[in-house]
């Protein structure tokens, strides 16, 4: 069993349930275990988030627990942050990446800064769940998939989950973590595909990579909604793959980077953000840096490439798929140093 | 029984039309030409929105927001421009740009998730509107502070030139928009800001939204002459943002309007309204329905009768069916077009990832390249 699988630990009765499900169901577990937890954003109220990830909560816990902003983005997370420095537990929700934007000021200036401004006095234990990614079809600014931007900030947490049952042992681990979190969620994933999942409180490391093949040629580095797409490019390709879900954006696991490339001396980092300075740039510095002498093959990146996210006529031949990270694959193969 | 969302509602606005569409006041100076492309982009508007709105049931479009209920407040204030003025809309401001000839097609075709660049190419022929359109914002807010900017060059070079811009009750929380006006103030500029209070953003009633009485008087904290219309009359609208703009060209600064209205429809094909709002309310504001009022006032005087408005739904029905037509004509945007346009000049970056991105499409393994040399 590899690390941080979720449902293996658990003993307890399981439900099917998607992402957005198990969004939903680990928001209620939590408030319910926690008076202080309260959830922040617009259309949080009857309709339950425009994704429907906080449906039902607003009737269960009421207005001051689920608290439905007016549309401000700054204002959502300045004011959270407000709370979390006076010992609430706050979760806001930014409706889509591509609207962070607005709050970039308050995630620069307080977020990320107050712990360590306050010589560690202060502690913000906040999560910002964030919607993200690619794959559905939407208009401008809907498919982001920026998370560099909060990467590259000391002072928070990036946690990316990939299944129905990490989404919930992550999310919960992030709501109950002393640090400012971004919980990203990758919306392309949010329904379709189910897990069982247990319905039991269980929390998972939020900052341990998640082995979750085994193989001994070649590394896949991915997370979120691309995992899928290195599950079956693994399939396809004549070679015994390792893959690794990053879990963790920042910071990084690199132990379980290291240890795995160390081993295969080949790796791809397969992610649908734009490459340039994307994590995929940071992950092929560490490997160069800590692992060249084992490595038999340049690392490759397979991305998105350096555009705005285009529209959605051609946001297929934007994203990374299975065929992109197979041919990644084929080619850190193919060389021998 | 409520049908106003907000704190304290009022009926404290500006009107000239009585919801049965006779003047309660003496009507603006327009003349008669005028009103008929009123009506006439009030028709076309609503055959725009009602196609898209099946375009995406079948599957041809992602995602659209109609404007349906809403139109006064982009056919009255975009009257109220002269060509070569400047407008920096929104998603619900369709009938402002089908008020000056704006490409339907191009529309279509942007709905349809076709590169601009190909829209562009493809459907070329089509004239700009007299009135300059910014491409129609997605991130809200942003267009305001730009609008006033735009505004801000024209009193530098003593241009009469007005900027108008759009926004929803609920994008008047931003900080954008507070940023917007507070510029606009200082700076005295030609900005005419129009706020569609459609009553709800997304989930959001106006009274989750603020608790001022009014979104007008937001513009008080930054000395912005500011006024509240119904927005579901469209003389009344077309008169104040007339004054309006009729200051902003004469030097005299911004304005902010208020116009109330009501979204009658989802706020868009992802959402759903029944959720958040019940049927009583939808039923009080049809019988406000901006086109009934004016085409009964319209048919009083004798602008318009049965022969004449079957005429304009005939034609707008065409047009509409034409536009799809044509923008189901452009060809389905080539991936490279997703790197045009993003900078002048050219990048080892962008020929790689284009030469990447061709042999991909070709089948072929895009990663070989191990020395950068390659590609070139
Ligand atoms: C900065 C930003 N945040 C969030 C969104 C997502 N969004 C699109 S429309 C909308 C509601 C806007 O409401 P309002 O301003 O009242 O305009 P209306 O849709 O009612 O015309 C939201 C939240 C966005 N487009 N931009």
């Amino acid at each position: 069993m590899s690390r941080g699988d979720a449902a293996a630990d658990v003993a307890s009765d399981t439900e099917s349930w998607n992402v957005v499900e198990a969004v939903r169901e680990t928001l209620g577990q939590e408030m319910r275990r926690d008076d202080s937890v309260r959830l922040l954003g617009y259309d949080m109220g009857p309709i339950g988030g425009v994704y429907r990830a906080t449906e039902g909560l607003y009737e269960e816990f009421g207005a001051d627990r689920v608290i439905d902003t007016p549309l401000s983005e700054g204002g959502i997370l300045g004011t959270a942050v407000g709370m979390a420095v006076r010992g609430e537990r706050v979760v806001p929700e930014i409706q889509f990446m591509g609207f962070f934007y607005p709050a970039f000021g308050q995630f620069m200036y307080s977020l990320v800064k107050l712990h360590e401004r306050s010589g560690g006095g202060l502690e913000l234990p906040m999560t910002v769940r964030v919607p993200y990614g690619g794959g559905i079809k939407s208009s401008e600014y809907h498919s982001e998939s920026t998370e560099t931007y909060f990467a590259h900030t000391p002072g928070v947490r990036v946690v990316c989950p990939s299944t129905p049952a990490q989404t919930k042992g992550l999310l919960a681990a992030s709501i109950r973590h002393p640090d400012p979190v971004m919980f990203l969620e990758p919306k392309k994933i949010y329904r379709g595909e189910r897990e069982a999942v247990p319905t039991d409180e269980y929390v998972l490391p939020i900052d341990e990579a998640r082995v979750v093949r085994e193989g001994e040629d070649v590394t896949v580095l991915t997370w979120g909604a691309m995992l899928r797409h290195a599950e079956t490019a693994a399939d396809r390709v004549d070679a015994d793959v390792e893959i690794i879900d990053l879990v963790s954006l920042s910071p990084l696991d690199v132990e379980t980077v290291l240890d795995s490339v160390k081993r295969t001396g080949r790796c791809v980092v397969l992610h649908e953000a734009r490459r340039t300075l994307g994590l995929g740039a940071e992950l092929s510095a560490l490997v160069n840096e800590y692992a060249l002498d084992h490595l038999h093959a340049p690392i490759k990146r397979a991305t998105g490439f350096d555009v705005h996210f285009p529209g959605h006529q051609t946001e297929d031949a934007y994203l990374p798929d299975a065929e992109r990270a197979e041919h990644a694959i084929k080619a850190v193969m193919s060389y021998e140093f | 029984m409520s049908y106003w969302t907000e704190v304290r509602p009022r009926e404290d606005f500006y009107r000239v039309l009585d919801p049965d569409g006779s003047p309660i006041r003496d009507p603006p100076d327009v003349d008669e030409g005028t009103l008929r492309r009123m009506y006439w982009a009030f028709v076309r508007s609503r055959a725009f929105d009602e196609k898209a709105l099946r375009l995406q049931r079948r599957g041809e479009i992602s995602i659209h927001a109609a404007s349906v209920g809403e139109e006064a407040v982009p056919i009255g204030t975009a009257a109220a421009l002269e060509p070569g003025d400047w407008c920096f809309p929104t998603y619900r401001q369709t009938a402002a740009m089908v008020y000056w000839d704006a490409s339907l097609a191009k529309a279509f075709a942007g709905l349809m998730g076709t590169e601009p660049e190909t829209t562009a190419e493809h459907l070329d022929e089509e004239g700009e509107p007299a009135v300059n359109f910014s491409p129609p914002y997605v991130p809200l807010t942003v267009n305001v502070t730009n609008a006033v900017g735009s505004a801000m060059a024209d009193r530098f070079n003593d241009r009469d030139t007005v900027t108008m811009s759009y926004v929803g009750d609920g994008s008047t929380s931003e900080g954008d928009f507070h940023e917007a006006l507070n510029f606009a103030g200082v700076f005295e500029a030609p900005a005419v800001t129009i706020c569609h209070n459609n009553q709800w953003a997304i989930s959001v009633p106006t009274h989750r939204q603020t608790a001022a009485e009014t979104f007008a008087q937001k513009a008080e904290a930054h000395g912005v002459p500011h006024d509240r219309v119904d927005g579901n009359d469209v003389l009344a609208v077309y008169e104040k943002t007339r004054e309006a703009v009729d200051r902003a060209r004469g030097g005299e600064g911004p304005t902010l309007l208020e116009c109330v209205t009501y979204r009658m429809v989802d706020h868009n094909t992802a959402d759903e309204d029944s959720v958040y709002r019940d049927e009583t309310e939808l039923e009080r504001w049809a019988e406000l329905d901006p086109v009934d009022r004016f085409e009964a006032y319209l048919r009083a005087e004798g602008v318009l009768d049965d022969e004449a408005a079957s005429r304009v739904a005939e034609e707008a029905e065409a047009a509409v069916d034409e536009a799809v037509a044509a923008a189901r004509a452009v060809p389905e945007s080539d991936p490279q077009r997703m790197f045009d346009h993003h900078l002048h000049g050219e990048s080892w970056t962008e020929r790689h990832q284009r030469a990447e991105l061709r042999r991909e499409l070709a089948g072929e393994n895009p990663f070989v390249d191990f020395d950068g040399e390659g590609f070139e």
